[in-house]
C-alpha cells in the first residue's frame, strides 16, 4: 500500500518575488524556523528554465570553524562553475590565511564571464564571527555578475546596512513567506486532502500560514479518515502548533518507522547503517527514502541519496520526545553512533557523540589522542568548539595535551609550555598502551614549541624518540605515528637548517617530505620541501633553484602558492636568483614571498627576505636602501633566541655596505661590540677588510682576509672565499700592486665558475679590479662578461616578457660558444678557450645566428639574453 | 549562578506541553489563559540560550521581563502585572 504522500505546491508569487529581488546585489531572506526558506530556495534553483549558475551551500549545524565553511564555500563555486575538476582537492591547512581564500572565491566568481548566483543556506549556523566578518567583506565586494541569496533564521550582521543604503538589497521576510489561504487550498488539494472551504480557513487561521505547520498537518491529514474533525481538533487544541502536529504525526506512523524517527534524531546526519545500529533493526535505509518521497522533513544530503538529514526544527522536537520518552537510553544511544563513527574515521562526531552520553573522560581521551591529527587536518577551530564543550570545573589532565596544541597554532608559547608540563606529569600515570602515543605527541609539541622559539638545544633533545623503533600497534596508532614522526621530521629539520645549517638538516627533510608524501600528508610534503629548498643553500645554485622551484611546484597544486608554508622556498629561490644575477625574476620571487608571509611570521624568516632583499639592492647598485635591509635584517637577528644559520653572513653584509658608503667609524664600532667567536668568522674577516679599505688602509686590510684566505677562519661557504679574494685584490690594487691584483681577481673567478655566482663581485665593488684584468689573463671571460653585464646595470635575463622560443634547440657545444659571444674575444680566442679549433667555433657561430634568426654577434647576445640562453649553460 | 543572574519572565503565546516543557529545565511554567509564561534565575549566557531555543522550536516570543536580581525572594509563582 502506498503511503499517502505530500505534495509541496509550486509557489508561483513567491518564486516571482524571488525573481525580482535577485536582481539585486544581495538579497536576504530572514524569516523564523519553518516558514519555507530552504523549500523556496530548491523550487527556485530545481525550476526548469532556471538561467542563472547556482553554488549553493547549506551551513553546517553549529559551525565555528572558518576555514571549513569556505572551503565548503569554495568547493560550492567550482561545482557552479564547473572548475571542479582541476586543482587538487581542496584541503583545509594548519594555517589558514583566510583572506587569501576570500579572494580565491571572489576571484573565481568573477573568472566566469556569465552570472553565477551564491546561495547560502542557514546562514544563522555560522557560529564563527571571524568568517562572518570575512563574509562581509566578500557581499561588498562581489564582481560585478555575482548576486547573493542569504537565507538565515535571524538577522545578522553582515554588511546589510551599507547594501541597504546603496540600494542593492532585496529582503523577503517572514511575512512574506507566509500561505495565503489559497495557497493554503493548493496545498491541500495537492496532496488529495479532502477539507470543506471553512476548514481550510480554520486551518489556515490556527497556524497562521506558518508553513511547516501547514506541512505537518497535511502529512497527518493526507489519508486520514476524518479530516474536518482533525482540524477542529487542532483549532481547538491550545497547544503550540509545531508540538501538537509533530506529536500527530508521529503517532501516526507505524512503530518501525517511529521508532526510527526517535532513536536517530540525536545525530546530525544520518545513514542507513548508522540507523540500523541504532534502532538495532535492519531496513532504516527504505524507511528513510520513503520518508524523504513523502516530504516528510527528511532530506538527502548527497545525489547517491546514502545521507540524509532532518529538518532542523522537526528533528528539534524529536530529540526532545527522545528525551522525555526513552531518557534511559540517550547515553547508551548516543555511545553506539560515537563507535559507529569511530569505526568509520569520523572523529570529531565521534567525539562529539561521546559528549553527548556523558563520558567526558572518554571524549577527552579520544580528542587527547586524535587532536595531532586534527589539527594537521586544519580543524583547529573545531578542536576548540570541542574543548568549549567539556563542563567547566571537571579537570582532565588529557585535556592539557589539547590545549597545549591549540597555544602553540596560536603562538602562545609559554601557556603551551605550562600546559605541556601538566601533560607530562599526566602522562606518566597513563595505562602502557597509551603511553607511548601520549608520550610521543608531548615530544612532537615540545618539537614544535622550540622551533618556534629557535631553540635548537630543546629540539636535538625531543628528537630522541625519532629513533625509537614503531613496534607492534593498532592501526590507528601507527597512523597517529605517521603523522607525529613528519611534524617531527619537518620541525627538527628545520631548526636544524635555521640555527646550523648542516647536512643533518638536509636528511631529516628529505626524510619528512618521502614520509609525508607516504602517508598522503600534502601540507607537510610541502613544509619539508619548502624548508629543504632553503636548507640547501649549503649546496651549488643550481640544486637550490631545483629544489626551491619543486617545492612550489607542488604547492602551487594544493593552491597554496602564497601560503606561509611555501615562503622559504620562495624566498631562497629569490635570493639565488639574484646571487646568481637574474635580477627581474628574483625580485619577483621576493615580491610573493612578501605576500606569503603570515602576519606573525617569526624573525627568523624575516631576516631572511631582507636579506634577500638587501642583496637585490646591492645588484641593481642602490646601495642605501641594502644597508638599511642589512641593519633591519641584524636588528631581528638579535632578537632571536637562538643562533641564526646566516647570522655571520647578515653582520657582514651590514658592515661592508656600512663600509662602502663611508661610515667605517661606525661599522668598526659596531665590530668592536661583537663577541669572540662572532669576530672570528670568514665573513667578519671580509667586513673588517672591507672597513679597512675605506679607510685607506689597504695593508690592514690585506691583514684581515689573511685567516680567510689560508682557511683557518671558519666560513660559511665558498662564497665568502670569493669576496675574500676580491677584496685582496682591490688591497693589492690599493698598494700598488697590479699583477697581484689580477691574480687574486682570477682566482675569485675562478672559485665562481663553476656556480656562477655574481653577487660577491658587487658586494666588494670590485667593478675597477675586473674592468682592469685582460681578457687573455682570464680562463672565465664569459663569467666576466656576464659579471660586468650585471654591473652596468642589466639583468643577466631580460624580465617580462615570453619571447618565442628558437626553432631548433642550441646544442651543448653551441651553447658553450653562445656564452662567450657577450665578450670582446675573437673567434680564435674562444676556440683557445674552449680548447678547440677556430673552424669549429665559426660552424657554431653561424648554427647560432641561424637558430636564434639573426645576422650579428649584439642581436645574436640581445636575443639570448631574451631567451634565457646564457645562463641555462653550464660548462661542467 | 554568577553576579549577573536575575529573575526573568518569559511569556510564549499557546501552551507548551511536556515535551517542548523539556527544552527548558531551568524554568518553572504555569499556564496563563492562552498563553505560558516561564520563569527563572537565569544568568546571561543562559538567558540567551533559553532565546535561542524559543528560536529554535518556532516558538512565538510574546514577552521578557527581569523581575529583579537574585536578592529577591523565590516566588515560584508569578502574579501577572507584578513588577
Amino acid at each position: 500500500m502506498a503511503r499517502p504522500t505530500l505534495r509541496l505546491i509550486d509557489r508561483g508569487d513567491l518564486l516571482a518575488a524571488l525573481d525580482r529581488a535577485a536582481a539585486r546585489k544581495v538579497t536576504i531572506i530572514s524569516a523564523p524556523a519553518g516558514s519555507g526558506k530552504t523549500s523556496l530556495l530548491r523550487a527556485w534553483a530545481g525550476r526548469p528554465g532556471q538561467r542563472h549558475r547556482l553554488a549553493v551551500l547549506q551551513v553546517q549545524r553549529d559551525q565555528h570553524d572558518a576555514q571549513q565553511f569556505w572551503l565548503a564555500l569554495l568547493a560550492a563555486v567550482r561545482q557552479a562553475t564547473g572548475t571542479g575538476g582541476g586543482p587538487e582537492p581542496l584541503a583545509a591547512t594548519p594555517e589558514f590565511n583566510a583572506r587569501a581564500v576570500v579572494d580565491r572565491v571572489r576571484s573565481e566568481l568573477a573568472g566566469q564571464g556569465g552570472p553565477v548566483v551564491l546561495v547560502i543556506d542557514d546562514l544563522h549556523e555560522l557560529h564563527s564571527p571571524d568568517a562572518l566578518a570575512q563574509l562581509t567583506r566578500l557581499l561588498t565586494s562581489l564582481p560585478p555578475s555575482t548576486h547573493a541569496i542569504l537565507a538565515t533564521r535571524r538577522d545578522l550582521r553582515v554588511g546589510l546596512h551599507q547594501l541597504r543604503l546603496a540600494g542593492e538589497l532585496a529582503e523577503i521576510r517572514g511575512a512574506d513567506l507566509r500561505f495565503t489561504e489559497r495557497e493554503t487550498c493548493q496545498l491541500l488539494a495537492a496532496s488529495g486532502i479532502t477539507l470543506s472551504e471553512a476548514g481550510a480557513a480554520l486551518l489556515h487561521q490556527r497556524t497562521e500560514g506558518w508553513a511547516a505547520g501547514l506541512r505537518l498537518a497535511a502529512i497527518s491529514l493526507a489519508g486520514h479518515p476524518d479530516p474536518e474533525r482533525f482540524v477542529a481538533e487542532f483549532s481547538g487544541s491550545d497547544r503550540t502548533v509545531a508540538e501538537y502536529l509533530v506529536a500527530e504525526m508521529l503517532e501516526r506512523q507505524p512503530a518501525d518507522v517511529q521508532n526510527l524517527l526517535l532513536r536517530t534524531s540525536l545525530l546530525d546526519r544520518v545513514n542507513g547503517e548508522l540507523a540500523d545500529v541504532l534502532t538495532g533493526r535492519p531496513g532504516s535505509e527504505r524507511i528513510l527514502l520513503d520518508l524523504e518521497d513523502a516530504n516528510a522533513f527528511v532530506v538527502s544530503l548527497d545525489p547517491g541519496r546514502t545521507w540524509f538529514r532532518y529538518h532542523h526544527l522537526f528533528g528539534d522536537m524529536l530529540r526532545l520526545e527522545l528525551r522525555r520518552s526513552l531518557p534511559e537510553q540517550v547515553p547508551a544511544l548516543h555511545l553506539r553512533a560515537a563507535r559507529w563513527f569511530a569505526e568509520h574515521g569520523q572523529v570529531v562526531d565521534a567525539i562529539r557523540h561521546t559528549q553527548g552520553a556523558g563520558d567526558w573522560s572518554a571524549a577527552a581521551r579520544l580528542l587527547a589522542d586524535y587532536s595531532f591529527s586534527l589539527t594537521l587536518d586544519g580543524q583547529a577551530q573545531t578542536i576548540q568548539a570541542l574543548l568549549r564543550a567539556f563542563p567547566p570545573g571537571a579537570d582532565h589532565p588529557e585535556l592539557a595535551l589539547v590545549r597545549a596544541g591549540a597555544d602553540v597554532i596560536q603562538g602562545r608559547l609559554d601557556e603551551a609550555a605550562a600546559h605541556l608540563a601538566v601533560a607530562q606529569a599526566h602522562a606518566g600515570t597513563a595505562p602502557p598502551d597509551r603511553q607511548h602515543r601520549l608520550q610521543v605527541t608531548i615530544a612532537s609539541l615540545k618539537l614544535s614549541l622550540a622551533r618556534r622559539r629557535g631553540h635548537l638545544a630543546g629540539v636535538t633533545e625531543q628528537a630522541e624518540f625519532l629513533n625509537s623503533p614503531v613496534t607492534g600497534q593498532s592501526d590507528e596508532d601507527i597512523a597517529l605515528d605517521g603523522d607525529l614522526r613528519a611534524v617531527a621530521l619537518l620541525n627538527l629539520g628545520t631548526v636544524e637548517a635555521w640555527s646550523l645549517g648542516t647536512a643533518e638538516a638536509e636528511r631529516h627533510l628529505q626524510e619528512g617530505a618521502a614520509l609525508a608524501k607516504e602517508i598522503g600528508r600534502p601540507y607537510l610534503e610541502v613544509g619539508c620541501l619548502a624548508e629543504l629548498g632553503f636548507a640547501s643553500k649549503i649546496h651549488s645554485f643550481d640544486i637550490t633553484k631545483a629544489r626551491c622551484r619543486e617545492a612550489i611546484v607542488l604547492a602551487d597544486r594544493y593552491g597554496w602558492g602564497t601560503e606561509p608554508v611555501i615562503s622559504p622556498a620562495l624566498i631562497t629561490l629569490g635570493g639565488a636568483l639574484i646571487w646568481t644575477g637574474d635580477l627581474d625574476q628574483g625580485e619577483q620571487w621576493l615580491r610573493q614571498a612578501a605576500q606569503a608571509l603570515a602576519e606573525d611570521a617569526g624573525p627568523g624568516i624575516r631576516v631572511l627576505l631582507h636579506l634577500a632583499t638587501g642583496t637585490l639592492q646591492v645588484s641593481r647598485g642602490r646601495l642605501l636602501e641594502a644597508l638599511e635591509e642589512f641593519s633591519a635584517a641584524e636588528h631581528l637577528r638579535a632578537q632571536l633566541v637562538g643562533s641564526h644559520a646566516l647570522a655571520s653572513q647578515v653582520t657582514s653584509s651590514m658592515l661592508i655596505m656600512a663600509a662602502r658608503l663611508g661610515r667605517p667609524g661606525e661599522a668598526r664600532a659596531f665590530l668592536a661590540a661583537l663577541d669572540d667567536e662572532r669576530a672570528g668568522s670568514g665573513e667578519i674577516g671580509n667586513a673588517r677588510a672591507a672597513i679597512s679599505l675605506a679607510e685607506g688602509d689597504p695593508a690592514a686590510a690585506l691583514d684581515a682576509v689573511r685567516e680567510v684566505l689560508d682557511g683557518t677562519a671558519p666560513v660559511l661557504g665558498y662564497l665568502t672565499l670569493v669576496e675574500a679574494h676580491l677584496l685582496a685584490g682591490l688591497a693589492h690594487r690599493g698598494l700598488g700592486d697590479q699583477r697581484a691584483a689580477n691574480q687574486a681577481a682570477e682566482h675569485a673567478l675562478a672559485l665562481a665558475e663553476p656556480d656562477r655566482p655574481v653577487l660577491p663581485f658587487l658586494m666588494t665593488g670590485a667593478r675597477e679590479l675586473l674592468e682592469e684584468l685582460p681578457p687573455h689573463e682570464t680562463a672565465h671571460a664569459a663569467l666576466l662578461a656576464d659579471i660586468l653585464d650585471v654591473m652596468r646595470g642589466s639583468s643577466l635575463t631580460a624580465g617580462g616578457r615570453h619571447p618565442s622560443p628558437p626553432a631548433e634547440e642550441l646544442s651543448p657545444g653551441e651553447l658553450r660558444v653562445l656564452r662567450y659571444l657577450p665578450t670582446n674575444l675573437s673567434r680564435p680566442e674562444i676556440a683557445s678557450q674552449l680548447s678547440v679549433s677556430p673552424n669549429t667555433v665559426s660552424t657554431q657561430i653561424r648554427s647560432i645566428y641561424a637558430k636564434l634568426g639573426v645576422r650579428d654577434r649584439s642581436a645574436a647576445v640581445q636575443r639570448a639574453r631574451e631567451l634565457r640562453l646564457l645562463s641555462a649553460g653550464r660548462t661542467r | 549562578m554568577g553576579p549577573e543572574s536575575a529573575r526573568y519572565s518569559i511569556r510564549i503565546n499557546g501552551h507548551l506541553g511536556a515535551t517542548v516543557l523539556s527544552a527548558f529545565p531551568a524554568l518553572a511554567s504555569r499556564r496563563h489563559g492562552a498563553h505560558t509564561v516561564l520563569t527563572g534565575l537565569l544568568d546571561r549566557s543562559a538567558l540567551y540560550g533559553v532565546l535561542a531555543e524559543i528560536e529554535a522550536l518556532g516558538l512565538e516570543l510574546l514577552e521578557l521581563r527581569q523581575l529583579g536580581p537574585a536578592s529577591t525572594t523565590m516566588d515560584s509563582t508569578t502574579k501577572e502585572g507584578t513588577p
